[in-house]
Order: C-alpha cells, then sequence, then structure tokens
C-alpha cells in the first residue's frame, strides 16, 4: 500500500516508558471507574497540576510534599527573602532528571583494535560545516564545587540560599546554587569556611561552605553545569521552553487551515566531543495548535456518531502532548474520565477541599465555562515539581494540543503545508542556527554572565573535513547499473531488469468492490504489462468482487485462499485503518499467505499507473519471497541483525520488536521475527528467542553457523545506552553461547540513532552550502571520545537538510576495520527493497521497524512464523 | 476569623492559615477585585510574587513592579513573560508588565496615572531619611486613585516566637498601632486622601487589642483623577532603571486580531463545508440505495447531483453550496457564528482583516474550497 508507506511510518520517539512499570498505572486504575463528584475522599492522587498554589511559569521549588508544611510553622511570615540570589536548580535543565546524553557510558575502552584509532580511510575529502560551536575557556579554568552545610539543618531550598547569599561579598555576584551544590568560578580562601546568617525569626544558622572538588573544564559535572549555564542564557535571551527545547514566540508561523501554529526555536546540548566542548545547537520546530482539547473534542462530536465519540475521543487524544493555558507545562494525556466534570473536587495540599472550577478561578482567574466537559488523566512518571508520581487531573478547556496526532501525520497536504516551514535548505538553516550565536554574542546581559564564568562560544560553526566513499554497484541478475551518486536512486536504470529471484504469480486473488472494478483491471492490465521483463510469470488473476465492508473481504478471504494461493491483493477504496488491519491481521496470522493492499485512488492516474504497476510487481514479488538486487558484500560468513522498536503509544500497553537476519552471503534474504512484549516485561527476553530461531534458520539455509553476527540496534532511546550495554548485549552473548560448545562467533553489535541533531552542510564552489552527497562519513570532531562512533549520511534528500545517521558500536569482537565497518553499514543502506535507492539506515534497521510497525498498528501479535522467510510486511 | 490562625498553646507559637504573607496578597487581589484598577504598581515587589498573582487579574492592562535590587527581581522575573498559552489564544485586553530597579525616596514619571499602589512589607525597610520623602513620592507625585500600605504590627510580635526585637533583620523599625496610624493619617490629611486602617493576621481571642499580625492601611485619593495638564505640570527626568518588559499578545493588536480571525474563519468554513458535504453524501445514499459507508471520499459522480442542488440554493445567499469541485461559504453565514461575531463586531472588519488571507469568491461574498484538491491526497 504505497500511501501507507509514505505516511511517516514511526511511533513515538521510543522513550523509556514501555520498559519501566509505571508507579501510578494501578493506581489510577483503581480509582477510576465511576466515580461522579463524589471523589472527595482523601484522593490525594487526584489533584489538579499545580496544586502547591504555584504561581505561573516555571515554578522549580523541587521541595517534596509535605515539607511545605513544616517549613510554614518555622516561618509565619512567609517567604519574603530580600537578600539577591541567582536561582539555579539543576532540574533547569529542561525537567526530566534523566541523563539524555549517555554520559559516563564509555564503551570504547573494552574495544581493543579501536583504542588507538576508530577512523575509516577510504572516499574522497570533503569540506564539511557542522551546527556545532566550541566552548573556550580562560586558561587553567577549573570550577569550584563546594558543599553547603546548615547548623541548624534548614529545609526549604529558598531559605537555604537566602542565608548564604547574605554573604555575597564573600562568594561574589556570579554563583550557582541548587540548596547544597554550590558552583563558583573562584576558590574561596579557605578549604572550610563558616559563616553565619540571621533567619527572619532571629535564629543563627552556622553555615559552613566546604570546598569538595575541583573540577577541571571536561569533566562531567561541568558539562551538566555548562547546560545549566546555556538554559539560564536562553532563558535570559526570552526564549520559551517548552519539553527539552527553547522557542521564540515572538514571531510564530500561522497555518490556519489546519489550526496549526509553528514556533521557530533551536535544540541544544554541550558535550565533550573528539576534541573539543561543544555546544550543538539546530534549529527546531514546535507544532502547537491553536485549540484547546475542548475544541477538538466539540468538532469530533460533530463529526462521529455519538456511540462512536468516546471511542474515537480516546484514540485521538489519548497519547497527546497538551500544555496548559496557565502554566507552561506539557502532559501526555493517558486517559479520559468520562465521569468526572470541572465541578469535581479535590483536596488541596493544606486540607482544604475545593472543585476545580473555583479553583482555577481563584489561583489563574481562569473561567471554565463548559461545566460538563470530562477531565484528562495524566500518569506522572516522575516527580514534578512538589508532585509526587501519580495521576494528574487536567481540564480539557484550559489545555492546548500539542504536537501532530498520527492522523495529521498522514494527512498529506498538511505535511506539505507544514514542511514549507519546517524543511530548511542548508544554507537557511545554517542562517537560522548563526542567528542564535549572534543572539548570545549580541546580548549585553548573556554576554556579561559568560564573562563572569570565564566561558565563550566561538563565533563560527565548525568546520573540518570528512569522506565521501565510493558509491555502491547495484547488481541484479547479470546487470551493473550505472546511477547517479549524487541522488542515490536506480529506480530508472533498473527499471523493467530481470530480476535476482522472480517469484512466479501462478495462482492470486485479486479483491474489489464494485466501484473500484475499473481501477483492479487497471492493475491487473499494467501487471501483465510490466512483469515480463522482471522475469515474473503471471496468470490472470482470480478476480472476486466484494461488498465495501471488512466482513465481506473476510469472508471472501476464508472462501477463496487455497493452499496454491501465492498473494491475495486487495483494492480499497479508502485508507480506513480497520479494514486493513483486519485483512493483514487475518493473513499474517491464522492464514499466512502474503497480501498487497493497493488503495483505489492510487490507481486513477493513467499517467502513473504504470508506474504504480511496476513497484506493487516488486513489492509483490519480495512478499512471496523474491529478491531484487544485490552489493557486493566482500564479507564472508556474516550475518547482519537489525532491530527496530515501535511503542503502541495509544493503548500505552505494549511494544514490539522487529528483528530481522540475514539468510546468505548477499543479504537477498531475510529472517525475521517479532517480540511482543507487554508493560514492565523486558525486551531482551523476545530478542534472545529471535536470535536463536535466526541462527537454527540459518544452519538450515547454509548448513553451517556463522562466524560473525552484526547486530545494527535501533530504537533506543536517549539515555538507554547503558541499559543496552549492561543488558542486552550480555544476554546476545549468553544465547550465543547456549547454542554450542564450540561456538563462538564474532560479534558486534552497533546503536544506530537516526534522530541526532548533528547536522553537515558542504560547501559548494562560490561559497554556498549544499547537503552532502550520499556516502559522506564522519568519524572525527563530533564524535564521542569515549565511544566507537561514527556518522554516515546514507541517502538524499530533495527538499531539506540531510540528516546524518548515527553509528555507535558498543560492543566488538569481530576486529573489522573502522573503515571496513563503515564501508558495510553503508552498502546495507542499498538493500532495502521498497525503495529502489540509498536509505537513511541500514535495510535490516528498515526491514525491522517495517515489521515492528505493522505488528504494532494492525495485528498486535506474532505473526505466524510459516511467513518468516519473507519480506511480507513490507 | 477563629479559622484564621491555630493556638498550640496560649503563649505558645501561632501559625496562620493560609501563611500570612499569602493572606496579605489574596487582600490585594481582592482589593483588585472590587475597584477594577487599570493600571496597578507594586513598589518593593521583591521576587514579583505580587505581581505573578496580579498578572491574572483582567481588570489590569499595566502592571509595574519597583525594587531597589535588581538581583531579587531577576530571581522569577521570567515567570511574569508570556506564557505559550498567552500566544496560541491571545486575551482580549491588552497587558504590559514592566519591571524597574529604583527607590521609593524618588519620582520617576513611569509611575505616573495609577491606579492603585501597592506598598506590601515596604516601608519598615526604609531608612528614615527613605521614609520622609517616601509619602511625597507616593502620594504627592504618582497620586493614584488608591494607595495601599503594609507593615507588621510591633504589638503583635510578643505572640511570635521570634526573640529578636524586630520580626527581619532588615527592618529600621516596627510600629504599633498608634504610631501607624498617626503617621497614615497625617500623610493622608496632608495629601488629601482618606484612610481606612484594616489588617491581616486575627490577634487569639481575648487579646483583640493587640490588633491585626499585619497592618494595612487603604488609601483613597479624595480628589479627582488629575488632569494630563496637571501631569505634565511634573516634569521630572527618568531616574529608574528598566529591568524587564513584557508586552502581552492581545486582540487589540490587529496582528493577533487577524491571526485569531482568519483562523476561526477558515476553520468555521471547513466546519460548515464538512457537514454540508456529509449531508449531501447522506442524501445521495439514499437515493442510491448503495450500501457504502458512511463517510466515503466525495465521488466526482457526486457532482451533478450536487450542481443541481447548489442552484436550488444560491438564491439563497446565506446557505452554503457546492458548484462543481468548489464549495462556496457565504461570508455573511461566517459572521454569524458567534466567535467569529464577537471577535469582528462587524461585517465590514470581517472582510478587512480576512483580505488577501482567505481564498475568496470573485464577488468576494463567500469563502471558496475547492474539494477535488483534497480528494487527490486525503
Amino acid at each position: 500500500m504505497t500511501g501507507r508507506a509514505r505516511a511517516r511510518a514511526r511511533g513515538r520517539p521510543p522513550g523509556q516508558e514501555a520498559a519501566i512499570p509505571s508507579v501510578g498505572a494501578a493506581s489510577v486504575q483503581q480509582t477510576l471507574p465511576g466515580q461522579p463528584l463524589s471523589r472527595q475522599q482523601p484522593q490525594q492522587s487526584h489533584v489538579p497540576p499545580s496544586v502547591s498554589e504555584e504561581l505561573g511559569g516555571r515554578g522549580r521549588q523541587r521541595v517534596p510534599q509535605g515539607v511545605p508544611q513544616s517549613q510554614d510553622v518555622k516561618k509565619p511570615e512567609g517567604l519574603q527573602i530580600s537578600a539577591g540570589f541567582q536561582e539555579l536548580s539543576l532540574a533547569d535543565r529542561g525537567g526530566r532528571r534523566r541523563d539524555f546524553h549517555d554520559l559516563g557510558v564509555n564503551t570504547r575502552q573494552a574495544i581493543e583494535h579501536v583504542q588507538e584509532s576508530k577512523t575509516g580511510s577510504s572516499g574522497l575529502a570533503i569540506k564539511l560545516t557542522t551546527n556545532y560551536f566550541r566552548l573556550t575557556s580562560r586558561p587553567q579554568w577549573a570550577l569550584y564545587q563546594y558543599h553547603v552545610g546548615y547548623s541548624p539543618e534548614m529545609e526549604a531550598r529558598r531559605l537555604r540560599s537566602a542565608l548564604l547569599f547574605q554573604h555575597e561579598e564573600l562568594i561574589g555576584k556570579t554563583h550557582a546554587f541548587d540548596g547544597s551544590i554550590l558552583f563558583l568560578p573562584k576558590k574561596l580562601g579557605n578549604k572550610v569556611t563558616q559563616v553565619f546568617s540571621r533567619t527572619r525569626n532571629g535564629e543563627d544558622v552556622k553555615i559552613t561552605i566546604t570546598l569538595t572538588n575541583e573540577l577541571p573544564p571536561n569533566s562531567p559535572t561541568c558539562l551538566q553545569f555548562y547546560n545549566i549555564i546555556f538554559r539560564r542564557i536562553l532563558k535570559m535571551l526570552s526564549l520559551q521552553q517548552i519539553g527539552r527545547n527553547y522557542y521564540n514566540p515572538n514571531d510564530p508561523i500561522s497555518i490556519p487551515n489546519h489550526r496549526l501554529m509553528v514556533w521557530p526555536g533551536f535544540t541544544s546540548s554541550i558535550l565533550q566531543y573528539e576534541e573539543s566542548i561543544m555546544l550543538c545547537t539546530d534549529v527546531s520546530h514546535k507544532v502547537l495548535r491553536s485549540e484547546t482539547a475542548l475544541d477538538f473534542m466539540y468538532s469530533l462530536y460533530y463529526q462521529v456518531e455519538q456511540q462512536k465519540f468516546r471511542d474515537v475521543c480516546a484514540k485521538e487524544l489519548i497519547g497527546v502532548i497538551v500544555l496548559t493555558k496557565y502554566n507552561n507545562r506539557t502532559y501526555r494525556v493517558d486517559d479520559i474520565d468520562w465521569d468526572a466534570n470541572p465541578q469535581c473536587t479535590f483536596r488541596k495540599a493544606d486540607g482544604s477541599e475545593i472543585s476545580y472550577v473555583d479553583y482555577y478561578k481563584r489561583q489563574y482567574n481562569q473561567e471554565i465555562t463548559d461545566l460538563n466537559q470530562p477531565v484528562l488523566i495524566s500518569q506522572s512518571r516522575k516527580k514534578r515539581g512538589n508532585l509526587m508520581p501519580g495521576p494528574v487531573v487536567l481540564i480539557p478547556e484550559l489545555c492546548f494540543l500539542t504536537g501532530l496526532t498520527e492522523k495529521m501525520r498522514n494527512d498529506f497536504n498538511m505535511m506539505k503545508d507544514l514542511a514549507i516551514h519546517t524543511r530548511l535548505p542548508p544554507e537557511q538553516r545554517q542562517r537560522e542556527i548563526g542567528r542564535l550565536i549572534d543572539y548570545i554574542h549580541k546580548d549585553d546581559n548573556v554576554q556579561k554572565e559568560l564573562r563572569n564564568w570565564g566561558l565563550s562560544f566561538d563565533s563560527n560553526l565548525l568546520s573540518f573535513s570528512g569522506r565521501v566513499v565510493q558509491g555502491e554497484k547495484i547488481l541484479q541478475s547479470g546487470n551493473v547499473f550505472d546511477y547517479n551518486p549524487q541522488f542515490g536512486d536506480w529506480s530508472k536504470e533498473s527499471r523493467g531488469a530481470p530480476l535476482i529471484c522472480a517469484k512466479p504469480l501462478d495462482n492470486w486473488l485479486l479483491i474489489y468492490t464494485r466501484r473500484n472494478y475499473d481501477a483492479a483491471n487497471t492493475l491487473l492490465q499494467n501487471l501483465f504489462k510490466v512483469t515480463p521483463s522482471m522475469g515474473i510469470k503471471m496468470n490472470k488473476a482470480t478476480m472476486i468482487e466484494v461488498d465495501d465492508r471488512t466482513e465481506a473481504y473476510l469472508r471472501v478471504l476464508q472462501q477463496s485462499i487455497t493452499r496454491d494461493t501465492n498473494i491475495v491483493v486487495c483494492i480499497l477504496s479508502s485508507s480506513r485503518k480497520d479494514k486493513y488491519d483486519a485483512i493483514k491481521k487475518y493473513l499474517c496470522t491464522d492464514c499466512p499467505i502474503p497480501s498487497q493492499c493497493v488503495l483505489a485512488r492510487t490507481l486513477s492516474k493513467p499517467q502513473s499507473c504504470m508506474a504504480i504497476a511496476t513497484k506493487i510487481a516488486l513489492q509483490m514479488n519480495c512478499k512471496m519471497g523474491g529478491e531484487l538486487w544485490s552489493v557486493e558484500i566482500p564479507l564472508k560468513q556474516v550475518m547482519v541483525v537489525g532491530i527496530d522498536c515501535y511503542h503502541d503509544t495509544i493503548a500505552g500497553k505494549q511494544s514490539i520488536a522487529g528483528f530481522v537476519a540475514s539468510m546468505n552471503h548477499t543479504m537477498t534474504r531475510w529472517f525475521s521475527r517479532c517480540a511482543v512484549q507487554s508493560r514492565g516485561q523486558e525486551l531482551v527476553d523476545g530478542l534472545k528467542a529471535c536470535l536463536q530461531t535466526a541462527l537454527r534458520d540459518w544452519y538450515k539455509w547454509n548448513k553451517y553457523l556463522p562466524s560473525r553476527i552484526i547486530v545494527y540496534r535501533d530504537g533506543v532511546g536517549d539515555g538507554q545506552l547503558n541499559t543496552l550495554v549492561n543488558y542486552e548485549v550480555p544476554q546476545f552473548l549468553d544465547c550465543l553461547k547456549s547454542v554450542g560448545k564450540d561456538y563462538n562467533p564474532r560479534l558486534t553489535v552497533i546503536v544506530v540513532k537516526k534522530r541526532v541533531n548533528t547536522r553537515f552542510f558542504a560547501q559548494c564552489g562560490g561559497g554556498g552550502l549544499k547537503n552532502p552527497p550520499p556516502g559522506t562519513v564522519v568519524d572525527v570532531e563530533v564524535t564521542r571520545p569515549e565511544w566507537y562512533d561514527f556518522f554516515i549520511v546514507s541517502q538524499a534528500v530533495r527538499n531539506g537538510c540531510v540528516s546524518p545517521t548515527h553509528y555507535n558500536v558498543i560492543y566488538d569482537t569481530g576486529k573489522l576495520k573502522p573503515d571496513h565497518l563503515q564501508r558495510l553499514t553503508y552498502k546495507l543502506c542499498h538493500m532495502y527493497y521498497n525503495w529502489s535507492g540509498v536509505i537513511r539506515v541500514p535495510a535490516p534497521c528498515q526491514y525491522a521497524h517495517k515489521l515492528a510497525f505493522l505488528v504494532g498498528q494492525s495485528i498486535h501479535r506474532e505473526p505466524n512464523l510459516l511467513l518468516s522467510d519473507r519480506l511480507y510486511y513490507l | 476569623m477563629d479559622k484564621n490562625f491555630q493556638e498550640e498553646q496560649f503563649t505558645g507559637i501561632i501559625k496562620f492559615t493560609p501563611p500570612l504573607y499569602k493572606q496579605r496578597y489574596q487582600f490585594i487581589k481582592d482589593l483588585v477585585g472590587k475597584y477594577k484598577p487599570k493600571k496597578v504598581a507594586d513598589l518593593g515587589c521583591a521576587d514579583c510574587t505580587l505581581l505573578q498573582m496580579l498578572k491574572f487579574c483582567s481588570s489590569i492592562e499595566v502592571l509595574a513592579g519597583l525594587d531597589i535590587c535588581t538581583s531579587v527581581m531577576k530571581e522569577n522575573m521570567h515567570r511574569l513573560s508570556p506564557l505559550p498559552g498567552d500566544y496560541l489564544q491571545p486575551a482580549e485586553r491588552p497587558l504590559t508588565v514592566t519591571l524597574h530597579q529604583g527607590s521609593v525616596a524618588h519620582k520617576d514619571p513611569c509611575m505616573l496615572g495609577f491606579d492603585l499602589v501597592t506598598c506590601i512589607e515596604l516601608i519598615e525597610h526604609l531608612e528614615q531619611s527613605e521614609l520622609m520623602k517616601f509619602p511625597e513620592v507616593v502620594f504627592g507625585f504618582m497620586a493614584p486613585r488608591i494607595v495601599v500600605i503594609s507593615t507588621p504590627n510591633f504589638e503583635f510580635n510578643a505572640l511570635l516566637p521570634n526573640k529578636a526585637l524586630f520580626r527581619h533583620p532588615d527592618h529600621k523599625f516596627e510600629w504599633n498601632q498608634a504610631q501607624f496610624q498617626s503617621w497614615a493619617l497625617e500623610t493622608a490629611r496632608r495629601y488629601d486622601y482618606s484612610v481606612e486602617f484594616t489588617g491581616v493576621g486575627h490577634p487569639p481571642t481575648g487579646m483583640e487589642n493587640v490588633g491585626f499580625c499585619t497592618q494595612i492601611g487603604v488609601f483613597v485619593r479624595k480628589y479627582p483623577q488629575t488632569c494630563e495638564s496637571a501631569q505634565s505640570e511634573k516634569p521630572t527626568e527618568a531616574v529608574y532603571k528598566m529591568v524587564f518588559r513584557a508586552v502581552y499578545p492581545s486582540l487589540k493588536d490587529e496582528k493577533y486580531l487577524k491571526n485569531a480571525v482568519v483562523s476561526e474563519v477558515i476553520f468555521t468554513a471547513q466546519n460548515i463545508k464538512r457537514s454540508l458535504l456529509d449531508r449531501l453524501m447522506a442524501e445521495h445514499e439514499e437515493y442510491n440505495n448503495d450500501p457504502v459507508e458512511r463517510k466515503f471520499q466525495f465521488q466526482p459522480s457526486m457532482n451533478r447531483f450536487s450542481e443541481d442542488l447548489g442552484k436550488l440554493v444560491v438564491e439563497k445567499s446565506m446557505e452554503p453550496f457546492v458548484h462543481g469541485n468548489v464549495v462556496y461559504i457565504p461570508l455573511t453565514t461566517i459572521f454569524s457564528f458567534p466567535k467569529v461575531n464577537r471577535l469582528c463586531g462587524t461585517f465590514e472588519k470581517l472582510c478587512k482583516l480576512i483580505a488577501g488571507k482567505v481564498t475568496l469568491s470573485s464577488d468576494g461574498s463567500a469563502v471558496m474550497f475547492n474539494t477535488e484538491l483534497e480528494n487527490e491526497e486525503n
């Protein structure tokens, strides 16, 4: 189904949600069902987002719940601190305390053959610039870390700060303090300094400031610290924080046709890279929607039948990130409570009972006009402010929707309108990135802050030289295609050439509705035209007309499929998911037959019919176990594995890992399995079983076991690297050990990451910038010293900036030279049969992705293993 | 108002619920609710907590803060910036928030023309010399309609656990009720204000004569609004330093109004179009008795049918209609929707605001949508 394939077949960025059991999940299950209005009992957990009487903005006072009470006892006057101090919380990093940069995971040290060098050598040099700026510090710069102790113990962070900064003459104006750790750019006279402060109650407090660390510029703590300072700077530039990034709300791009608003902004992170500490910053666009969750519910209400409304509503809203009107927080919608409404009450931290309407009126002067709306439930998994993990109640009227839903992503028009604004060509992108550094250099306050800390940023983007490796020859039944490596596409060159392995269409079904009889005929006629040159023998299909109902399709399938059926082709009249899902589910599990769905509309344009028939013929051939083309693979006895995950955001319950493994030397045949696991289960257990079966099948085909296994692992979230290294890799090794005593293959595990902020720009003649060509490899400067990693730009893009793929070799006993591993990786990017061109990731990753997506979206359980030797999931 | 505090032991600790500072802020909030001032200044705004509360009060269009210490203001000043939500759904009222660094002993024209000036726990921090100048600056120069001054009641200190003389080391003095009231009455008399005394933080039962923990004076100007000319007679140079300024998006600003109207018009039009097409589809289904599903795409074969229907309704200019592949939705229909109506006020304004931003029919009377375009890609 081409329309489906074109749609961004992708779940949410793989978070960690799936693997971690949610603490709050169980409790909401118990509290939710039907408790209208009388939810006043000790439901401490059901609270609106900011119960602490905290005012707008990002209230980041990190005080555990319960503490404010005791603090009030001590200080009846409240907290009016007049001592000047700049608040700094480690949470300024952007909300969650997860380490997104996988700092401290040092995998290179265990890989012997890359201790000296991890760089490749082949290819032609190319001048590149990238979106990195060097961070420089004064010579002999150090950051001084102090521990600050209070006697008697003071609990409130603000009080601790206020007391400490009564001694500004000692500490200086430049400091960062989170309540117990103090960072200073200068060294205090003594290692231990004691000072006295007086609280407003007249209590004398002894403060002991002890030097605990003298941090060199590249220490991990310093890196964290730079990021905190940088976020401070972005705030000073009046950028608004949403999620992890910062956006400029002053010049939004509005797209009224889709009620969308796009805010331009920046992603930023400061890390230790190969040679120096650098700021990596990229243009980011935040898509916001100028409608509230309530608006959305209303427009949905008018669109769907009443009895379906709640289901559809839940489907559309659950998983969506909302932004609250009254403060700047984002929440993920996990549930809708139809039995509750804004008039329900909750218990505030001080014990008093208040309704949501009154609360929002009093606290934020927000008028809730619709008193019958349901409420949204968000499970906060981490501690946020003084809110403990648990369900949070949100009022739809006060929540803006953000981001795009799956439905919107599938809306071609919308994506087209959006792309105009978000896909920036290289030069423009570079200009926008430069703008941030300009802001930084031109803002006096920012410069002062940086100067005080003894830090500064380079004003130029980092430039260095990368390599463009040789293009790959595409081999297909004795033909070698000559294609333009700049475009990375051989669809024209290979059209009509005989395939490596063509599967005959002896006995196949073509199912259509009455309305689509013409479309079915067109397809049939065109298939007859295009298949002979490919070497596909084709008989006329068994044509079956059905009613346009899901049950009708299923009945026909049950009645007409025989043991000899090669493939089933269904012409669908709309992209409605339920019909597609039902067909796929039946044909992938109960009745394992390859199937091809085609939207009637795709066949409606006479001028493109031939091209589409060609594509469909190729796809059908792959699904039946055929092979299209290959590239030269010099390595012998190697099995390449691809793994990707799909996280079901809508149901929020299960994750699917797609697993594919090459079965022959030319890597034209792939074994596949997938592991379906519910929340809380570890993914890796399923993967072990997958690897075992793959090896068994490999043996069946080759009569020996592979001496080398290379795993490309996609779908790893930021901050998950540690888990992978410490848990998943050992399990792979375990699994290999279990195969046989003398079986000791070489294993390489490579983490593949598509979503990186790194961009490369190639300089073209005349000072302009363009995208680097396919085959560009970067293994210097912007890579990390503690990793064996590299970037490859494998695909070509027509508009916007190409995004390189990051490869991180986390385990390697293969001893392949870095150059060979890079080349092999690039070769594999040519092997994805659904696209006659080079793709962003190695083919096994994309196959694994397609498989996981199909299972996660449509099938929801493991497909029949009889299909496992074919690319039925394309 | 016994619930306002708890006594643990009579001579022991008094705890106010909600905390006293919150009660003071609530007092101001209530006052704002009562008098609905447009311009409010908070002198000695410290970490801007009160300003953050006041920015949600819908009567206020100008909000200013003044403090002697920049760094304490900066600590939380970003919370005074507009939130994403303010941009996504601009409010009707305009709002500008500014913060200034300066002393209440100095006059600056930026503080002129205010309706309400609050000085919460401010005066006790002033040196004698500053306190002398304070009335002239606030009552004489700024001369707002209402001034609120709060300060600790020294008599209450005995009931507090605090062993120090004053409640805060920075307090230069703390007045008893008589001292505060005589100062206030004298000030009010001199500058032609009336003053009423109240407070927050009730004393324990039986000790009412101690008075409120925080004493408050509410001053109301007796003479009418100073006219512009009178103000211009007070030429003063700017001495305060502006540290922060945020202009909130508002529908009073043409840029935001335009966006809001265009967005609402297109949204409304699309809703009308969808329901029109759905209706046509349903009628068509009945007519055809074809068991197709309710929501299949608009098919070319239907156009002939809808064309007839289009001719039928074309006379009634209020009705949306389909002609060929184009759906026409008259602006008058869109204007009749309350949200659009409220935004624009007049039909002429609607036309002006959407000019060039929305595809209209040749005579400019209807919004046009091409149905075929959508069919292709949906």
